[in-house]
Parts: structure tokens; sequence; C-alpha cells
């Protein structure tokens, strides 16, 4: 079969560019031990009620004055379904699930997280605003989908 | 005189069959299968505009009990896959086949039996994804299928069997579709057609083809992935295996952005073939055109991640798809100014396909402006999915592509017939879906930022979205209605049509050179180009067109592709029957129609 002298320097580039970027992926790999950007934190999905971290969902209070609000996701339900935090005070949001991926948003305000099983989602928010919020899983996580939702309550008074 | 007589065929053509259901299945004539990829496309669209029917008579009302979760589920589901991969890109694939062949002075495209091999797998796979609707299990994990929802531990059955298999198929489809129309605009060009002498439509074709090849491998990586998880009990996206969900969602959007682009340019090149006709101007700004589409081709791979801001990748991460997000604004914003400067001081005739035209640029635009609100990584984390979102792809996809891809048919249509589509009828169409499309959309905007997620089933009375969801409703049954006129013209004016001569717009590109519809062999004799408005050039010299060559070789019919394509059909849908080996017989078959194939007489 013929083939133009162009054509086989092309296939030869080729070949040689799919070599290049397979072994500069295969080193990175291994040699940097190097993922896709991802989250850090990692938990094991299946352990989580018994991961210290998780063990006991809620609102608590930090030696320096901010609050950590620790939240379990799962078919289709926030463990706490009802938060208090107060106003003025950072709060740090820490998330996993122990299923399917969730959605964790604070309607009116840009507190909105996925929560991904394996992972713990972590964001820092404060509310100037205190008053009732809606907190919606916006992932659709399957037939209670609709179903799943939270209450946050920001308070004028110090957290408890 | 811009068309001479260039160059002549020689080889004999082989026997032909003219009529007949056989001559359809076997056919590899570009316009055949153009019209059997439009006409697939159209039931499709009733398929899912049926399905977004139903979805707003279910949130018409809070707490409205008219579908249950399940099948709620199946149908937004269905309604995404459908409208995506089922109406919009075979739509656009129709016209690359009718049209691209025409406008660059070809006699068919580079590969026929490939041409009509895309067209077997793609309907073969559309028809295997909705006939999972006979079993009551129809796709229920959403279009973007995050998993682990769509893995098999929180999917048992056969509804994401039904939506990866399907979907490979597709995807197999669009690449060789993609493979078949990068060859034919490279090579298949009349003489004196440069690059920069195609019309703009061509030049979108060929972007988006590049698009395909290379965007449908990375879904198709994802969905062989899932398939091994599912069927082989591997855990690439299982996280209690040591997978990583997040996976899926970089591959599924480094495929699905530019698989946006797969959507709206092939639009974009319609909108810039039917707004310089009807404005009796050349193109203002041709070569930025061309370049900023080529721009919005390479930018549209940097951008993904922007649909992944709360999945929380970190702010290095999502700066930076926040910045590419925002320039590619930048082309896009380019062509609408060029479209207005186009029509700006031209001789404006408002038919119908320059209405849907002008409404492209209108709903497109908004639908711009809220990418761009997405883009700031801050504001998306509130209206990340939310309807404010469903709102924003709906003013771009719908308000984009399906407007364009109507403004294309009305001005395609005499081409393909003979026979001008219904201008009255047109209007009421246009009006009633311009009208009733901004009424079921915008509204979704406040219903988003109100805090309705996407894809519930229902909401409660106390969150106060009746109203506006009734709204939305009224509006998709309003496009309903526009539907129904729209296929009642389509019907009439195919056979009852005003008839009319080659170029009934007074239109500046080769399609409206030759004879409507277009002989089997397109071009008498091929023609030679020296512009890039070759009809606008010189028209007074126009003579009759000359009688064809006696002796122009065409292709024969060919039964070889529906054949490889019922045996792809094998391979994946045997998938369901669990057992490892049992898919071989597909490839069994494959292997079959490809060795004959090869060897075809005629080819």
């Amino acid at each position: 079969m013929h083939v133009d002298l162009y054509e086989k320097i092309w296939m030869g580039l080729a070949v040689l560019m799919i070599a290049a970027f397979l072994g500069s992926i295969t080193y990175g790999a291994f040699a940097f031990a190097s993922h896709p950007p991802s989250h850090v934190e990692t938990i094991d999905p299946k352990l989580v009620r018994t991961d210290a971290r998780f063990a006991t969902p809620g609102v608590s209070t930090r030696p320096d004055g901010s609050v950590q609000v620790v939240v379990l996701a799962q078919m289709f339900s926030f463990q706490p379904a009802e938060i208090r935090v107060p106003a003025h005070v950072p709060v740090t949001f820490r998330l996993t699930s122990a299923d399917v991926i969730h959605g964790f948003a604070i309607v009116g305000s840009n507190g909105n997280t996925m929560v991904v099983p394996g992972y713990v989602s972590q964001f820092t928010t404060e509310f100037a605003r205190p008053g009732d919020y809606l907190i919606v899983c916006n992932e659709f996580c399957g037939l209670g989908h609709h179903v799943m939702s939270g209450k946050l309550i920001v308070t004028e008074e110090e957290a408890p | 005189m811009a068309i001479t007589k260039a160059r002549a065929a020689t080889v004999t053509a082989g026997p032909h069959a003219r009529g007949g259901i056989w001559s359809w299945i076997t056919t590899v004539d570009h316009k055949r299968i153009g019209i059997l990829y439009g006409t697939s496309a159209l039931v499709f669209f009733l398929v899912g505009g049926l399905e977004a029917l139903l979805i707003r008579a279910q949130l018409a009302r809070p707490e409205n009990g008219f579908v249950g979760p399940e099948t709620y589920n199946q149908l937004f589901t269905m309604h995404g896959t459908t409208m995506v991969f089922l109406v919009a890109m075979p739509a656009a694939v129709a016209f690359f086949n009718y049209i691209v062949p025409l406008q660059i002075g070809a006699r068919d495209v580079a590969f026929p039996r490939l041409n009509a091999l895309s067209y077997w797998v793609f309907l073969f796979g559309g028809l295997f994804m909705n006939s999972s609707f006979l079993l009551g299990q129809a796709p229920n994990g959403g279009w973007t299928g995050y998993v682990p929802l769509t893995g098999p531990r929180f999917a048992p059955g056969l509804h994401i069997d039904f939506w990866v298999l399907g979907l490979s198929m597709l995807g197999i489809s669009s690449i060789l579709g993609g493979v078949n129309f990068i060859t034919t605009i490279i090579n298949l060009r009349a003489p004196g057609m440069r690059l920069m002498r195609m019309p703009l439509f061509t030049w979108m074709t060929l972007v988006t083809s590049f698009l395909l090849v290379t965007a449908m491998p990375v879904i198709a990586v994802a969905l062989i992935l899932l398939i091994f998880d599912r069927f082989f009990g591997t855990s690439f996206y299982a996280p209690a295996g040591g997978g990583d969900p997040v996976l899926w969602q970089h591959l599924f959007w480094m495929f699905g952005h530019p698989e946006v682009y797969i959507l709206i340019l092939p639009a974009f090149g319609m909108v810039s073939e039917v707004i310089p006709t009807f404005s009796r101007k050349p193109l203002f700004g041709y070569a930025i055109m061309v370049y900023s589409g080529i721009l919005i081709g390479f930018i549209g791979w940097g951008v993904w991640s922007h649909h992944m801001f709360a999945t929380g990748l970190g702010p290095i991460a999502d700066a930076f798809f926040a910045i590419a997000t925002m320039i590619i604004a930048i082309p896009t914003g380019v062509k609408i100014f060029n479209w207005l400067a186009t029509m700006w001081g031209g001789s404006l005739r408002f038919s119908t396909a320059m209405l849907f035209a002008i409404g492209v640029i209108a709903s497109f635009t908004i639908g711009g402006i809220s990418g761009i609100m997405h883009s700031a990584a801050p504001a998306d984390l509130q209206q990340h999915d939310t309807y404010f979102v469903v709102a924003h792809f709906h003013y771009t996809i719908f308000g984009g592509t399906i407007l364009g891809t109507f403004a294309g048919i009305y001005y395609w249509f005499p081409k393909m017939t003979g026979r001008l589509l219904d201008e009255r009828l047109g209007k009421w169409h246009f009006w009633l879906m311009f009208l009733g499309f901004h009424l079921t959309f915008f509204p979704m905007h406040w219903i988003g930022l109100l805090g309705m997620p996407r894809r519930i089933f229902t909401y409660y009375d106390e969150l106060g979205l009746g109203s506006l969801n009734l709204l939305a409703t009224i509006g998709a049954f309003t496009q309903g209605v526009a539907v129904v006129l729209f296929l009642w013209n389509l019907l009439r004016s195919r056979r009852h049509g005003v008839v009319v001569g080659p170029n009934p717009w007074n239109a500046a590109t080769l399609e409206w050179s030759i004879p409507s519809p277009p002989p089997e062999y397109n071009f008498a004799v091929i023609p030679e180009v020296h512009s890039r408005e070759p009809l606008w050039e010189r028209r007074e010299a126009t003579p009759a067109p000359p009688a064809p060559e006696p002796a122009i070789h065409l292709p024969p019919p060919s039964h070889w592709p529906i054949v490889v394509a019922f045996g792809v059909l094998l391979t994946f849908g045997l998938f369901l029957a669990n057992v490892w080996w049992v898919p071989l017989g597909g490839v069994a078959l494959v292997a079959f129609g490809v060795m004959n194939w090869a060897f075809e007489p005629g080819h």
C-alpha cells in the first residue's frame, strides 16, 4: 500500500505525541501520586456512623468562638434536620454522605456544597441576617429527592 | 459567470433503486440520509416534547399527584437525554447531510456508506433506549447520570443499563459522522471553494465535526467504566471499593461542555446563512465569524469544571474555570454583534426563517448573560442545580439550537421539496412558540432563586412557587400548540405548498444554483467558485442549467450499513442478558458485515 511521505510523517508524529502524553500521565500518576483535583479529606462511606468525625452530628462552639456544624447527609434526610447557629460569627460546615451524592444548599445565602461519599466537604460562611433559612438537597439523589430538606435558624444571641 | 464547466465525471453509474421502502433502507445518498435524520429527529422531538408536557403538568401546582416520583424521574431523565442526543444533534446532522455537500459543490459525502451506518446506529440506539418504556424501566438517574446513584449498588434493574448502553451506541454514530464530515469538507470542495470562501454553515459543520470526533471518545470512556462497574463488578466510581465518584463528573463534563458547543454551533451556522439572505447583505465580518467559531471550539475544551463549582475543587481550579468561562463569552458576543451589524442598513425581509433567526439572537443572548452569571463561582453557588440553571440552559439550547433549527427548516425546506412552507402558518408557529418559550422559561429564573432545586417531583405550597410554576406550565402548552401548527404546515406544504424555482430567497450560496429538489447527482457540472457569494456575482449572465453529463458515477445502494448497525445494536443490547460472552454474537455480526462491506463491488 502506498502511503504518502507527509502522511507517514504525520502518523509518526501522532504516535510520538500519544506516547508522550501517555508517558507523562503514567509518570505523574506513579512518581508524584497525582490524582484529579478533588477535596483532600477522605472518609470511608461505610463507616461514617462510627467515624469519630461524624459519630455525633450537630453544632459545637470551638475555643476561638467560631462555630462548627457537623452534618451527615443520607437518603433522604440531613442529620441534624434543624440547625441553630448565631449570626455574625464564622460558621464552618463539615459534611459527608453515607450513600450517594447529595447537595447542601442554604437558600438565600451562598452556602452550598456538593456532598460526595468518600469525601468530607467543608465550607465556612457567616450569616449577617438572623432568621429561618431553608436547606435543600439540590443534587438528584433518587425517589425521595423532593423531601430531602432541613432548616437553618440563625439567631441574634450567642451560640449554645 | 461564476459557475462554469470544470471537470467531467467518467465512471458509469450503477443501477439505482428509486422508490419503495427498500430503497430508503439501502440508500447511501446524502440527501435521503439527511431526510431520514431529520424525520427521526422530528419524531423524537415529539416524544421528548410529550415528556416535557407531562413534567410541566405534574409541576403545575404544589403537591400534585399527576404522576408518581418514579415516573417523574424517568420522564425528566428521558426528556433531557432525548432532547440532547436524539433531537438537537441529529437535527443538526440532518442539515449537515443535506446541505453541506450542496454548499461546497460536491456530489456526495466522502464516505456514503459510513454515513448510512451513522444514521442506522443512531436510530437503533434511540429506539433501544426508548424501548425501556415498554418494560416500565426507563432510565431514571438524570441525564448527567451522576454516580454512585447510577452505579450497581443504588441503581439495580435495567433502567441505567438501557441508558449507558444506548448512549454508547449514539456516541459511535456521532464519531463516524464527525469523521465523514471533516473528510468531506476538507477533500470534496469544488474548484475555487477555498476554506475562506466556504459558507458559514459549512464552517460551523467543520468545527462541530472536530468537536464530535474529540469529545465523544471522552463520554465513551466514562460510559465504558460505568459499564464495567455495572456488569463486571469493578469499582471505578464506587468509593466503598476505592473508586472516585468525582472522576465521573470530570469525564462527563469534559465531554459535556464541548457537547454544548456541538449543539449550538450548527444553529449559529444556520442563523449566519439566514440573516445575510434576508438582509440582502453579505455577512458582516466573515473572517472574524469563522475565527470566533473556531475559538469557541477550542476554548470549549477548557471550561468543563464550571459545572462543578459546588463539588469542592478548591480555589485554584474554580478561579481557572471561572476565567475561561468568561473568556468564551467574547467570541460568542462577537457573533451576536456581527449578526446585528449584518442587519444594520440591510433591506430586511421578515420571512418566518428570518423571524426565527432574530428570535435566536434575542433568546440566546439572555441565555448567554445568565451563563456569565454562572461563571462567577460565588454567584454560581446560589444558582447551582436550581431552576435558575434549568432556565439558563433552555435559553441556550431551546432559544439557540431549536429556534435556529426551525430557521433552517423554513429556509431550506423549498430546496428539499421545491415548495415553500406556508408563511402565514409559519408566523403563527413562530409567535406562539417564541412567546410560549419565554413564558415557560423566564419565570424559572425566579423559581430557582427562590430555592426550588432541579429534578424534584413536587414542592410544598408554603414555598410560594405555585403561581410561577403554573405560568411556566401554560407557556409549555402554548409551545405544544405551536408544534402542532408546525406539523400541520409541514404535512400540508409538502403536497400543497407554493411551487418555487431553484432560488426562492435570492440567496448567495451554491445550493441555490441547482434545481429544487436537487437531482441525485446534485450538480450536472461541478461549479467553479470565484467568491464567497457565487450567486450574487454577475447574476445577469446566468444561463439555463446545462444538461447532465451522461456518465456521473454515484455509489450504488448498499444493505451492509444496516447489517453492521444491527450488529452494533446486538453487541450493546445483549449486555442486558448479563452473561459476558453473549454480546460476542453482535461482534461477530459486525465483523461479518464489515468484511462484506469492504469487498462490496461498485464502491
